[in-house]
Order: structure tokens, then sequence, then C-alpha cells
């Protein structure tokens, strides 16, 4: 019991608290408004509680069930502030107020952080099907629209595939191994290493269809455009955050610069991610869509800091994901604040109509595109700082190429937004809570890039003794380096 | 020294400041008073400076540094020599020319345009004194975007694919010198162990010369795109000739300012063997822009793409100053980046005044233009002779020094390049002929609409300030010449004050 439960981060068992307390009082009687309130305070609940350590962690991740290191605190904040954002977003908007989504959208937090701090095969698999389910019911929200419908459908179907897979490679770790904790298998096993080499390609390719890298990202436009703007906002931000910190954990302990299978096919997918999420993107109309593509995009940025090992690698990783949640949340909520369909044509002329949503709208793109002095900017340059230490060539070569691609369609809306107005309707505002959220998120946003010290340091400190980077990281140069004199 | 962060500062905040004295709505002329307060301001700053200086203590003049993201040892840290000196007094005497003549054809929203305005010119300060690689990259992409958006609101006809053509040439290649930078830095911490930005500590990194090679290349590139040399160039006659007035005078006279100087800065000092190996391709390559952008500026009926073409030209000099490897050359390119920026400024003036007069920039449509607009034509007069570089004005110094430099180093590439100078008196003269004297235009003499209206004594004023400097730098040009050597990137300045 002591084994089962040391390491139980609190944020846990609290959310699963307001889980059921939330259930309680919406069977006893429905009031929207209370709804978000029992869930924001939970999630601000297991938010203070990520700085309590009230149960004693050995330090030694081999047979427990749940790590609650550094990373975990890091990726745990940030997924509880971005499903805040999310809730904030949902409410009072039309179509999505009830009881129900609020419950879903906590249920959902629930299984991101069990993901991102879970340290056994099956409290991982557990974390991510909590998230696929209670997405699905997010999806399916506007059940009366056809593309919703048909976006359900298809994250139900692709979502149960990605999962057999995933399950499959878990249990082929399992049979090599013997072992259930959540981690990339050795190679140098007495089986030879056809097995592990199987077991890493099913969960890394499951893993994928979850985080829609290319080339397993075709369902991810079709579903963020059906689903409400507040669920893909969390699907782009929330599950995200939470799968590539599941990804990180699984090659904690492997050696991600030696040329090997793993190795490869992480490359292989963050090149393709980043051109081929910037490439779909560039074609887009639909706002939500082309947040999609952009959202693969980064997916790619970031597997380069994951593919690079070393002081900078897992930090700089670290201060993206929080870059990309601020500006994607933000984008979304400018998306939802607007009141107009969400393509380019109705945000045309932005800047005369809604001055302070278009201002706030181009930090976000800014931030997402890399310039300054917008967080995006040094996030963006921090991971070039990690490839270039742990010379990836290749790879940053395909980052200045598609984050060039980038830059065309996010600009693209900000010329768009500034150009005359087509005719002037009045469009419903968005809520006051809505409009704060945007504003703090702006707000964020520069602060943050023109003085990113405090980020650097918070993430530095607590990413300093993990374990997610021990062998790694003290791994001397690569000796076939012609750049630099001895 | 606080007065160089001040430098920033007071544009951003005099910006802020003019955008939101728009939005009261009754007094649209108040953010011209702002901007304009604001540039003055700018310039006593600057006198103050100037004033206060180091001088007599080496060749930096002033420092500053205040810790910025130290974890990663990235420093605000910026420091002043003679070059950087010059490249601001550049700036902020342009500024003016930017906002008092602009206010005729801005039109709507003069706070916006205003804030733009200014935010370019703090990023360009920022770029001119930034002596910390992340610092400097921070302001070179922070002047880019409020550019971009000065192009797309206020430009002309096809504004909006010239705003991203320039956007995209000049970010993606700077792109490029962020990998540069973060791979000095990082060679520098397996050298030393230390991770830092920092310019000096940087000149200093032990590099293999494959190695100072690709890092340089990345350097040259980006700067090269601005400068711009000649396969690079390819954004430039769209952008010129798209942008409104004042981000035409922007861009020519000192965007354009701050890619010969980053050679300067960040090529030629901090890898100064790999430049000189690269200097042969370096010259050709300036050649080969004296020429290319004097044989199609022959070519233009669009009097805005013939001097944005003549700016390739002219810029090819600059090239072959820097990498001619002398003092000699160095301060002739410096020179002659002043007296271009000057002279195309002034030129690009005049080119936007007679397209808000004559809605069209076509040579074709216009001539005898100086029977109607005896002021503006005999100041179009004054500047394409500066431009072809006659003695007397500040090109001329310049290019004779770049020339007589490179004669040393190869005479077949001064040759080739006095032939771009041949050609630039027969597109100048050209031009002068095409616009301002012959017959008038059959479509605009005979006329029901009145003449259009002469330069006034305000336009007169600034113009005529711009040819004394003109003159001034062409008869007396020891004093730029002097201040125009840039310091090495060895000698590290002495810190002052509480600052470490």
């Amino acid at each position: 019991m002591t084994t089962l439960l040391s390491g139980l981060p609190p944020s846990l068992p609290i959310l699963g608290g307001g889980i059921a307390l939330l259930l309680l009082c919406s069977a006893w009687r429905r009031s929207e408004a209370r709804a978000i309130l029992i869930a924001l305070a939970t999630l601000l609940l297991a938010f203070a509680s990520l700085w309590w350590p009230l149960l004693p962690w050995p330090g030694d991740p081999t047979g427990m069930l749940f790590v609650p290191d550094g990373w975990f605190t890091y990726i745990a904040a940030l997924i509880l502030l971005s499903s805040a954002a999310t809730m904030i977003m949902a409410w009072r908007e039309t179509g999505t107020s009830s009881d129900e989504f609020y419950l879903l959208l906590l249920l959902g937090t629930l299984g991101a952080l069990v993901m991102a701090g879970s340290a056994d095969m099956v409290i991982f698999f557990l974390g991510l099907e909590t998230l696929s389910l209670s997405l699905l019911g997010l999806i399916a929200w506007h059940r009366t629209h056809p593309t919703a419908d048909e976006a359900a459908i298809k994250y139900l179907i692709l979502a149960g595939l990605s999962s057999a897979t995933l399950l499959f490679g878990l249990a082929l770790s399992y049979a090599d191994s013997g072992s259930l904790h959540f981690a990339a298998p050795s190679l140098e096993g007495p089986e030879g290493p056809a097995l592990p080499l199987a077991a890493t390609a099913l969960v890394l390719t499951g893993l994928f269809f979850k985080l829609s890298a290319v080339p397993f990202h075709t369902w991810l436009p079709d579903v963020m455009e059906g689903a409400p703007i507040p669920v893909a906002s969390f699907i782009a931000v929330t599950s995200k955050i939470a799968l590539f910190a599941a990804l990180a954990r699984y090659f904690a302990g492997a050696d991600l610069l030696r040329p090997d299978a793993a190795g490869t096919e992480l490359a292989i997918v963050a090149v393709l991610s980043m051109f081929g999420g910037n490439l779909l993107a560039l074609g887009q109309s639909n706002l939500k869509r082309l947040l999609a593509g952009s959202s693969i995009a980064h997916v790619g940025y970031l597997l380069l800091a994951l593919l690079s090992p070393g002081p900078f690698g897992l930090t700089s990783a670290a201060v993206y994901l929080a870059a990309y949640a601020a500006a994607t949340s933000g984008a979304f909520a400018a998306l939802g604040g607007a009141s107009v369909p969400a393509d380019i044509a109705g945000w045309r002329g932005m800047f005369r109509r809604r001055p302070a949503l278009a201002l706030a709208m181009a930090i976000m793109l800014i931030s997402l595109a890399g310039i300054p002095p917008a967080i995006g900017f040094f996030a963006k340059t921090y991971i070039v700082i990690a490839g270039v230490s742990a010379r990836r060539i290749v790879l940053l070569v395909a980052l200045v190429a598609s984050s060039i691609i980038g830059l065309y369609y996010y600009l693209n809306i900000v010329r768009a937004m500034m150009e005359p107005a087509p005719e002037v309707h009045r469009a419903a505002r968005g809520t006051p809570a809505n409009a704060g959220l945007i504003a703090i998120l702006a707000i964020i946003t520069v602060l943050a890039g023109l003085f990113p010290e405090t980020l650097v340091r918070q993430t530095r400190s607590l990413l300093q003794p993990a374990p997610i980077m021990r062998e790694a990281s003290l791994r001397p140069a690569a000796p076939h380096d012609i750049l630099y004199r001895e | 020294m606080i007065a160089l962060p001040a430098l920033i500062l007071l544009p951003a905040a005099g910006g802020l400041a003019a955008w939101l004295s728009d939005r009261s709505r009754q007094a649209s002329s108040l953010s011209w008073w702002v901007a304009i307060t604001t540039i003055l301001l700018q310039a006593l700053l600057l006198l103050v400076i100037t004033r206060t200086a180091d001088w007599g203590h080496g060749p930096w003049l002033a420092h500053f540094s205040a810790p910025w993201i130290p974890a990663l040892g990235i420093a605000a840290r910026m420091d002043m020599d003679g070059l950087s000196l010059v490249m601001l007094w550049l700036t902020t005497l342009l500024s003016f020319p930017c906002v008092i003549l602009s206010a005729r054809d801005v039109g709507e929203r003069p706070g916006l345009f205003n804030l733009l305005l200014l935010a370019t010119i703090a990023g360009i300060n920022g770029v001119f004194l930034a002596t910390d690689l992340f610092l400097f990259f921070f302001f070179w992409e922070l002047m880019l975007v409020p550019m971009y958006v000065l192009i797309l609101q206020w430009g002309h006809e096809d504004r909006r694919r010239a705003a991203i053509k320039f956007f995209l040439f000049t970010q993606g290649s700077g792109l490029l010198m962020l990998v540069a930078i973060l791979g000095l830095v990082i060679l520098h911490q397996h050298a030393t162990g230390i991770v830092t930005f920092d310019y000096f500590a940087l000149a200093d990194t032990p590099l293999m010369p494959t190695a100072a090679m690709v890092l340089m290349l990345g350097f040259f590139i980006a700067f090269a795109v601005k400068l711009p040399v000649v396969p690079l160039h390819v954004w430039l006659p769209d952008t010129h000739t798209q942008a409104p007035t004042a981000g035409s005078v922007l861009l020519a006279g000192i965007l354009l300012k701050t890619g010969g100087y980053g050679l300067i800065r960040f090529v030629v000092l901090l890898f100064p063997e790999a430049a000189t190996r690269f200097a042969p391709v370096a010259l050709a390559l300036g050649v080969a822009g004296i020429l290319y952008g004097a044989w199609l500026s022959l070519a233009q009926d669009d009097m805005k793409r013939l001097i944005a073409y003549s700016s390739v030209s002219h810029l090819g000099f600059v090239l072959l100053g820097i990498f001619s490897g002398s003092p000699m050359g160095m301060r002739g390119a410096v020179v002659q980046m002043v007296a271009h920026g000057l002279s195309t400024g002034a030129l690009f003036v005049i080119a936007g005044s007679l397209q808000d007069r004559l809605h069209t920039r076509d040579m074709r449509r216009m001539g005898g233009l100086w029977q109607a607009l005896p002021h503006l034509s005999s100041v179009g007069l004054f500047f394409a002779i500066a431009s072809l570089g006659l003695p007397g004005m500040g090109n001329f110094v310049g290019e004779f020094l770049t020339l007589l430099a490179t004669w040393r180093v190869s005479p077949p590439m001064a040759i080739l390049g006095t032939v771009g100078l041949v050609l630039s008196a027969v597109y100048s003269l050209t031009m002068v002929g095409r616009a301002f004297l012959g017959p008038p235009h059959a479509g605009q003499g005979t006329t029901h609409t009145p003449p259009p209206a002469d330069f006034g004594p305000r336009q007169m004023t600034v113009l005529g300030l711009t040819m004394a400097l003109l003159l001034v730098l062409g008869t007396y040009p020891q004093p730029v010449l002097d201040l125009s050597l840039p310091a090495p990137a060895h000698a590290t300045p002495q810190p002052e004050g509480p600052h470490p």
C-alpha cells in the first residue's frame, strides 16, 4: 500500500474529489454558475497543492506508479492553468453552457495529469483513456451539427485505433523486459533488438496519433473544426502538453543523440511535422483549421527540443510549452470572443471594428510566429540553442525553413485584420470573463517575452535534479565533430 | 551611461504618446507634434551623449550594462564607438524628413503611423548600440514588424506582396543569423564552459577555420539581404517602390545601413580571418551589385524603382570598402553609407512628392516639370547630381575612398567599379532629363486641372538642410572619417559606474 501510494501527487485526489462533488451537485440541482465555480476551485486547489509534497518521495522511479518530480510539477501547472483558461472560454458561451461540459473538462484534466505523472504503463494508459473518452464527449458537444458528428466519429475511430496500437506496443514492451515501468525498452536485452524495437515503434505510433504528429495528423483539422472553440483549445493545448510530457518521460533514460531507430523515427516525424503542419496551415482559410496546422508544426519544434538532450533540451521544451500554451489559448479565446465566423474573411478589418481584440490576436500570432517582443521569440530561440548545442543540423534547417512558411500565414491574418472593414455589422461581444482572459494572456505573452528570466529560472530550478535527464545530459559531445578545436 | 537605453526608450515612449494622443479624436495634428517633439528630444539626447562621451580613453565612447537573462548569459549590454555614433546621428537626422514631410500622404490614423515610425527608429537605435548578440538580434527582429505594418497600411497599389516579400526575406535570413549566433555561443561554451552572448567575450572564441567560415556566412547572408548584395536583393525594388514616402526614406536611408553596420561590426570584426579569406568573393559581389544595379536603373520607367536599383548600385561600393581590408576602405564605406542615406532619402522624398502631385511615378508621363515646379525640380537636380558622385558632395568622398582602397587590393575590380560610376551618371542625368527638363508631357500641360503645388518653405527647409549636410560631408569629411573607423572587438571598454 505504501509503495502504491508513495509518490501519488495530492493534485490527483483533489481533482477526483472535485469531480465527485460536481457530479453530486448537478444530480441535486443543475446550475452552470455553480458548476464552473466548483470546477475552477478544484483546479485552483490542485494547482496550489503542486507545491505541498504531502507524501515523501524516495527519488527512484523504478517500481513506482507516479513520479511527482519537477517535470510533473511544471507540466501539471501548465495543464491546470490551460484547462482553467478553457473553462473561462466556455463560460456562457452559446451552446456549450452546461454542468456536464465542466465535468468532462475536469475529467479530461485528471486524465492529462495522470498521464504526465505516471511512471507505470497501466497508469499511463488509464490516464490516456480518461482523457480520450472525455474528449469524445466534448467534441460531439454540438450534437445537432453534422460537422460535430463527423468530428466525433473520426476521433472515436482513430483514438480507438491508436489506443490499440499503443496497448500492443506496451504489451510487447512488457513481454520483452518483464517490467511495467513506463520507459523505452533497452535494445541490449537478452532477446535481441527486434522485440524492443517493435514495441517502441508501436508505442511511438500510438503517441504520435494522439499528438497528431505528421503523418498521423489527418484527423486533427477536421476534429478541431467540428468541436466547439473551447474544446479545440483543450485539444490543442492541454491534451498536447500532457502527451508531450509523457513522450519526454518515455524517452527519459534513452540516449536520443545516438542514431538508432527510435531517434531516427523521432527526427523524421519532427521534420515532417514542421513542414506538414505549416504547409497544411498555409492553405487554410478557416482559422480553427489553421491553428490545427500551426499546432502540428509546434509539435515538430518541440520534438527538436526533445531530440536535443543536454543542458538546454528539456528546459527549452518547458519554456516553449508555456509560450505555446499562452499564445494558442489566447488565440482560441480571441476566436471565441470575436463572435464572427472563424475564417479569415470574418476577421477582415478587425483592427477597425474591435481594435483591442485585434491587437490581442496579433500579439498571439506574433508569439506563435516567433517574433519579438512576444515570448514565442525567446522560446524559439531557446529551442534553437538546444538544437545547436546538440548539433541537430538537419532539424535546424527544417525549423528555419518551415518557420518562414509559418510567418507567411500568421502575418496573413494580421494583414487581413488591418484591411478596411467590409461592412460594419454589430456582432455580439464575448463575455467579460473571456475578455479578461484574453487581456491576461496577451499581457503574459508580452511581459514574459520582455523578461523571460523568471520563466527560465523556474524551469531550470524545477528540472535541475530531474531524473529525466540524468544519463543523456552527462554524455560528452559527439566525437565526429569537426566544428570546434580541442 | 544610462543615456544609451534612453535612446531606445525615448522613441518607443514617444511613439506610444503619439498614438494615445491621436485617440482623443478632436486634435489630429497633436500626434504629429508629439512625434516631432520626440525626435527633437532624441536629437538633444544624442547631443548630450556626444558631449559627455568618454573621448580620449580608447575607441569606445560610452557603455551601459544591466542583467537581463543571466541564466543564459544574456545582458542588456550596449556600447557606443565612433561608428555607432555616426550611424545614430544619421538615424536622428533622417527621422526629421520622415516625420515632417509625411503628414501629407498619411491621411487617416496619424497616431498609428507615428507609433510605427518611432518604434522602427527605436529598433534601429538598438541595433546600432547593442553589444550583446541576443539583444542585437532582438532589436534586429523588432524593427521589422512596425516596418511591415507601415508598408502594408500606407503603401502603394501592390503593397501586400511587397510587404510580405520584405518580411519573409529579412526574417528568413535573420533566422540563419540566429543559428550562426547560437553556433558561436555554443562553440564558446565548449571552449570555455561559459554560456554568454557578450560580443567581446565571443570575439575571443578560438575557432577552426571551417567553423569560422560557416558562422561568418550565416551572419553575412543576413546582412547581405539587408544591404542588399546582389543575388539577395530581389525584395528591395518592390519594397522601396511600394512603401510610403516615409517608409522609403527610412528603408533606404537607415534600414539598409544596418546591413552595412552589421557587416563591419559582426562579420569583419568578429571573424577577421574568415572575412579576409572571403574578401575576394565579397569584392566580386560588390562589383556585380554596382554594375547590375546601374544597368537595371538605366532601363526603369518607374522613378522610385530607378532610385531603388541605384541604391543597389551605390551600396555595392559599401561592400567593396568593407572588404577591401584597409582602414581607408572602411572609412570610405561609412562615408558612402551616410552620403547615400542623405541623398537617396532626399530622392525618395522627391519621388514621393511627385507621385503625390501627379499621381504617377512613371517618368514617361512626366517631363518639363521645371516650369511648373521650379523648386522641386532644382532640388531634384541637386540630389541626382549628388547621387552620381560629383566632387564636392559626400558621395564622391565615399566612392573615391572605396575605389582607391579597392585598387590596392585588386585593380580590375576597381576599374569595373568605376564603370559603374559612369553608368550612374548616365541614369541620374537621364532621370533628370526625362522628369524635369524637356517638353511637358501631353497629358499634363494643357490642362483643366490646376498646376500642382511646388515645394513650400517646410519642404525646402528640410531638404536644404540635407543639401548643406551633403556639401559639408563632401568638402570637410574629416570629422566623419575620424569617427568612422570601428573600434576593434577585443578592446573591451572600461566599465564605468556601479555596473560590473
